[in-house]
């Protein structure tokens, strides 16, 4: 029996060759080595911003015009950003990828402009729907304290905020002139966060007004002091009336209290706070002489700070250290000082300045502010805590020797600056969570950090981590600048130098909307998909497509020949490349 | 209404009346009266068509080829070096079934160059998949490219209709110009398939691969070999129309013949005269004009061979190396019929050399006093 | 129009494009500024060749391929019926790569270009004969490898110049693009729909095989070639009136040059030559327009 064969079925031919199907059934995939995938990256704004700010994020929206949104993004993660975009020194700034196209984009300045836009727009913060039965108590009111309050009264816990001085707000009160931050936007900051809901203790001072054991009915205490002691000059005639620290003299000054300066006065160092010092001397009507023992390039404080002094033609005497205080009737009349040469580079890794024998040489001043250092004072903690000198010792997750106490600003040691002490309030207020909340405090930590070494973010606590964004940071090798286009940011506006010496008027006038919106553009919005179009417009084989929800593009990986044509036009660097296996 | 006219000039009026309405074309000796007169045509309104003045023969073709693959219904003509020039298209115009209509006036291709009467020209594209018709008069001719382009649309293959240059071409006779509604009634419009449109659109001509070539190839041959009868049966109906017919072959005085002079074009004119001559003498001789080439009417040949002695052919082409074509694919043809008569081969007319009375003369002779021919072609006209 | 606002798309996935081409990014954009109403007429060439191998094609759009020396003429023909047929309004694209245009084909597209036949004919340019292996053709440009100007015999006569060809022909509008400016492409392909008459659209095609260079850098070099001035970006319209489109600033041609390996065989002082010809070719085209000041 012959077996039948299977009937092949004929193809349909026309009578000439003409084509009747598309080429969908050639999956050109299968030529790929190199696969392109989507994954938003961090930008390096995110990793180097202390206080732990979605950056990226805020300044898309600004430059999308939406000011409302950036701050939202903004006070998600800080709640003083019209203080920081007055005070902070950016080092946002200095990470952005635009400044090796042509300059960073102004974050600092567009931070003020949104956090000004919003107050004045009326937006404030909304108090929680649900209150947690916890109660936190915080020790100073300054950045660190605040911000603690702020994001534990965000969560819903009953905070209390004790503080020493008549006034809240700490350094950013008592130590920042007004010229820099104006009083009545610290208020209407504080008030922002204390409306939602946080008691507020002045004048009270813990281990005096407060005892210790008060606060251990307090199912968490954060213990944020700051550093308010200064580092004596160790010269003799130092005790000598005129002669003041700058801590000191700033907190009368800012307090609105006269002070005595005479005419001339000598102020010693060559950080912020001798800056400041310096130029609230000029504004009391005297006339300052800066001594700094080493030169103008080794000086700590801000490059904008030491220029705005400059601008305000102060004086300055370099590589001198006073070695003498010269008294007569026991009132100031000069400093003695010795001239030094910079020796080798030291442990601290900067050059030590050495005294040239016999250079000494006398100014004659009517005061002497001494601003070459701050300390924390310790004499107000329990005997377990307490130390003589240094900081704070804390693990890295803040938390002290003591059960439940958490310490965090300049008390402890973290740079000194406004933004990282915001952002260790805000890590208090996470490990404070974590623990009321029997989490693995140490991992939440960890999980919630901007990357490898960038600061903590409450929204990527709350998310648990980090989703659809990899920790990779975006260098600028990794942009397409084909598709930007040079545009110089624009310079500062300031009060005009002759009217500034007349009172504490705020020098930085900054943004005006039309500049605001232009400069928010500058922002690359490195490593985030911006719906630019090109990956689709460029693949060659069709491959790649709008999703359905229209938020990004998917790449059909049926046809994708790894051309990596996307990756490399992609401006922003949202497309990375993998081997195949 | 009768015209007197020539070759040329009843190819345009057969061109008109076909509505042809794309024509692009080349002028060439002895081609350039059709082109000039279908210039004519369309500047004055006779012809509503687009005349395309292309630069050269391979663009003709190339633009009348895509034109029929738009739809439209399309006229080119050439000669010799212009048909030569255009091989690439003959055979991507077969290829892609596209029912173009082309009149070829038969001139040598050189070296050395010379622009007179010799089928050589087409007979060696008859590998080129387009369907050959030669022509003996201006009547004939008309006729024939109205009926080519009901063949070509049928069997959808390009058709060739062949006048002998100059002795075709130039030369002028009485002809009968029909009726535009009697020709629209025998010829409707073109109505192709498959064409250019975005209303259905394909890629046309993509590759074949060496799975499928073959079988494009295989349905063209088929179409080809089917030809043959569209051919017959165009014919006829054009006959019950017009009353004039010509088949595939046009027998002379051929019923009781025993030796029979096979040729194409118009040395079958000189030819009757001396059969004529012949006749009178009492040889029993006639005469075939071969008017279908392509397909090559074997069967029929086979058929209408069959009770002759000698078959005499006469090539007014030569392939070089191998001999007169004609008598090749008789011979061919004829190799497995059960009888068959002797083939005497002989060569004359090249380059447009006068075939005379004397020339065909000469040829009987030796057909009628040779028992057997020689077994290569005889040169007739060659000055030694 | 913002290419971002088309929406139709003319070619299917699965084509035989070599990863990175930039041919099919030309044709799938200038098939998308023109729309469903076009017929394209193709020919031998790299398009050609992936122009589908039967029952399917990567092209939606109606198309017919014609032999290589024929793209001119076969487009005239295209037009020639569907004016007959009474259709005036579909668009005729005829589509050829330096090869067909430059070379083998110009006697058609020049002679096309002379009748003023309606069509918008797209040249797509790789500089060689890319499809049958890289070999040259006279759109490849002085000092490039290629495997008939092997090393020791680069090539020695500079590109030739087919806008000029076309210009010469006085035809309503001859222009260039790239696409690494897709906005101004699609504008061109437009404006050329929008005319009547022979337009002539040349557009630079980098080949990463071709040229040896990673296929990711196509859009690059396809934009360096234009800032580097090695491929201006202008229009001229009736043969007469030069519109430029962009005035880089111009960077040194070795950026355009130094990441594709078929100018790695430049000898000392080819590179310096090279430049010294941009420059001049580009005097020679800002003093047109100076002539003809739009």
């Amino acid at each position: 029996m012959k077996k039948k064969k299977p009937i092949k079925k004929k193809p349909f031919l026309p009578p000439m060759s003409l084509s009747y199907e598309g080429t969908q059934a050639s999956k050109t995939g299968t030529w790929r080595y190199l696969t392109p995938t989507y994954l938003n990256k961090l930008a390096p704004c995110n990793e180097a911003c202390p206080a732990g700010e979605d950056v990226e994020a805020a300044m898309v929206l600004a430059g999308q015009e939406d000011y409302l949104g950036a701050w939202e993004k903004i006070t998600q993660e800080n709640p003083l950003p019209r203080v920081c975009g007055r005070v902070c020194f950016h080092p946002c700034e200095g990470a952005c990828n635009r400044q090796e196209f042509d300059q960073a984009t102004s974050i600092n300045a567009l931070e003020r402009f949104v956090g000004d836009h919003a107050f004045q727009s009326g937006k404030r913060f909304t108090p929680p729907q649900e209150k947690k039965k916890e109660k936190v108590a915080i020790i100073g009111s300054g950045p660190a304290g605040l911000s603690c309050a702020y994001h534990l009264a965000s969560m819903g816990y009953g905070v209390t905020l004790f503080e020493a001085l008549p006034e809240l707000g700490g350094v950013l009160r008592y130590g920042i002139p007004a010229y820099r931050l104006p009083k009545k936007v610290l208020e209407e900051e504080i008030d922002n966060i204390l409306s939602l809901g946080v008691e507020v203790k002045t004048g009270a001072r813990v281990g005096q007004d407060v005892k210790w054991g008060e606060l251990k009915k307090f199912d968490a205490v954060f213990v944020a002091a700051g550093a308010w002691k200064s580092v004596p000059l160790k010269v003799p005639g130092e005790e000598a009336q005129g002669v003041m620290s700058g801590l000191d003299f700033l907190q009368k000054a800012n307090s609105g209290q006269t002070v005595d300066l005479g005419q001339r006065v000598a102020v010693i160092g060559g950080g912020n706070t001798a800056m400041d010092a310096a130029r609230s001397a000029l504004r009391l009507g005297a006339k300052p002489l800066i001594i700094y023992r080493r030169t103008k390039e080794e000086m700590p404080a801000w490059e904008e700070e030491v220029a705005e002094t400059g601008e305000e033609n102060l004086e300055f005497i370099f590589l001198s250290s006073p070695v003498k205080i010269i008294t007569e009737n026991g009132k100031v009349k000069g400093v003695e000082c010795i001239k030094n040469l910079l020796g080798p580079v030291g442990k601290d890794g900067r050059r030590e300045p050495r005294p040239i024998e016999g250079s000494n040489f006398t100014l004659p001043v009517d005061a002497v502010i001494s601003a070459i250092g701050e300390t924390p004072d310790f004499s107000f903690l329990p005997e377990e805590l307490r130390k003589s000198a240094g900081a704070l010792p804390v693990d890295e997750t803040g938390a002290t020797a003591l059960q439940r106490v958490f310490a965090g600003g300049d008390i402890v040691a973290q740079p000194r600056t406004v933004s990282y002490a915001i952002g260790s309030g805000k890590k208090a207020a996470i490990a404070i969570d974590a623990t009321l909340r029997g989490k693995n405090v140490a991992e939440a930590l960890r999980s919630a950090h901007w990357g490898e070494k960038g600061s903590l973010s409450i929204a990527l606590y709350k998310k648990g981590g980090a989703d659809g964004v990899a920790p990779e940071v975006v260098k600028f090798s990794d942009l397409n600048p084909d598709y930007f286009k040079r545009q110089e940011r624009k310079p500062k506006e300031t009060l005009p130098v002759f009217q500034r010496p007349t009172g504490f008027s705020e020098v930085n006038l900054g943004l005006s909307p039309a500049t605001a919106l232009y400069e928010a553009k500058r922002c690359f919005n490195c490593g985030v998909c911006n719906l630019c179009h090109n990956c689709f417009m460029f693949c060659p084989d069709l491959a790649i497509t709008a999703r359905p929800d229209k938020q990004g593009y998917q790449i059909n990986y049926d046809y994708c020949k790894g051309c990596c044509i996307c990756v490399e036009e992609c401006p922003r660097g949202a497309i990375s490349v993998e081997v195949k296996k | 209404m009768k015209k007197l006219m020539t070759g040329n000039s009843a190819v345009s009026y057969g061109v008109v009346l076909s509505r042809a309405q794309v024509i692009s074309a080349y002028p060439i000796t002895p081609q350039t009266t059709i082109v000039e007169e279908l210039s004519e045509m369309v500047a004055d309104g006779r012809l509503p068509a687009k005349f395309i003045r292309v630069e050269s023969e391979h663009s003709a073709m190339a633009c009348a080829a895509a034109a029929a693959a738009t739809g439209a219904r399309v006229f080119t003509a050439t000669s010799s070096h212009g048909l030569a020039y255009m091989h690439e298209m003959l055979h991507w115009t077969s290829g892609t079934r596209l029912p173009v209509v082309m009149v070829n006036a038969n001139r040598a291709i050189g070296a050395p160059w010379s622009i007179w009467c010799e089928q050589g020209d087409s007979l060696s594209q008859r590998d080129t998949g387009w369907l050959q018709l030669y022509c003996q008069s201006a009547q004939e001719a008309m006729d024939t490219v109205i009926q080519a382009y009901r063949i070509a649309e049928e069997v959808l293959l390009p058709v060739m209709v062949l006048v002998d240059g100059f002795f075709l071409s130039h030369t002028s006779e009485p002809v009968d110009i029909p009726d535009r509604e009697a020709v629209d009634r025998f010829l409707p419009p073109y109505r192709p398939r498959y064409k250019l449109t975005p209303d259905d659109p394909h890629t046309f001509n993509i590759m074949a691969d060496t799975s499928l070539f073959i079988s494009f190839r295989h349905e063209a041959q088929k179409a080809m070999e089917g030809a043959k009868k569209v051919v017959a049966r165009v014919d006829r109906e054009f006959k019950s129309h017009f009353g004039r017919g010509y088949g595939l072959l046009e027998k002379f005085r051929c019923a009781d013949a025993e030796v029979v002079l096979l040729t194409m074009g118009t040395a079958a004119s000189t030819a009757r005269e001396v059969i004529d001559h012949y006749r009178r003498m009492g040889k029993k001789v006639g005469l075939c004009r071969l008017r279908l080439f392509r397909p090559f009417p074997g069967e029929e040949l086979i058929k209408f061979l069959k009770g002759m002695k000698k078959v005499a052919v006469l090539d007014r082409d030569n392939s070089l190396g191998a001999g007169g074509i004609v008598a090749q694919e008789l011979k061919a043809a004829l190799f497995c019929a059960p009888r068959k008569p002797k083939v005497f081969e002989f060569i004359a007319g090249l380059g447009g050399k006068d075939i005379t009375p004397e020339t065909i003369q000469k040829m009987m002779e030796i057909t009628l006093n040779n028992a057997n021919p020689t077994g290569a072609p005889m040169w007739l006209g060659v000055e030694e | 129009m913002n290419a971002k606002e088309l929406l139709g798309e003319y070619l299917h996935s699965g084509h035989g494009c070599c990863p990175g081409c930039a041919m099919p990014i030309i044709i799938r954009t200038a098939f998308q500024a023109l729309g469903e109403r076009t017929i394209t007429v193709i020919t031998a060439g790299c398009f050609g060749t992936i122009s589908g191998t039967f029952p399917t094609s990567p092209i939606k759009l109606a198309t017919y391929n014609t032999p290589f020396a024929s793209t001119g003429a076969a487009a005239s023909g295209v037009r020639a019926a569907l004016d007959m047929l009474g259709d005036t309004t579909t668009t005729v694209l005829a589509v050829g790569g330096d090869g067909a245009t430059f070379d083998i084909g110009i006697q058609a597209v020049s002679a096309a270009a002379e009748r003023n036949d309606d069509y918008i004919y797209l040249c797509y340019d790789n500089e060689a004969y890319m499809n049958t292996g890289i070999q040259r053709s006279s759109a490849t440009p002085w000092g490039a490898w290629t495997t008939t100007t092997p090393p020791s015999n680069l090539k020695n006569q500079p590109k030739k110049d087919i806008v000029q060809i076309m210009v010469a022909h006085r035809v309503p509008y001859v222009a260039t693009g790239s696409i690494a400016y897709p906005e101004d492409f699609i504008r061109k392909i437009q404006k050329a729909k929008e005319t009547r008459g022979f337009k002539f659209i040349y557009v630079f095609s980098p080949c990463p095989v071709g040229w040896r260079f990673s296929s990711e850098l196509t859009i690059r070099l396809a934009r360096l070639a234009v800032q580097t001035k090695v491929f201006p970006l202008y229009e001229v319209e009736n043969g007469e009136r030069y519109i430029l489109n962009e005035e880089p600033e111009g960077i040194p041609v070795s950026e355009y040059l130094k990441p594709q390996g078929r100018f790695g065989f430049l000898r000392e002082g080819d590179m310096e030559r090279i430049q010294e010809n941009v420059d001049r070719e580009w005097q020679r085209l800002i003093s047109r327009m100076e002539r003809h000041p739009t």
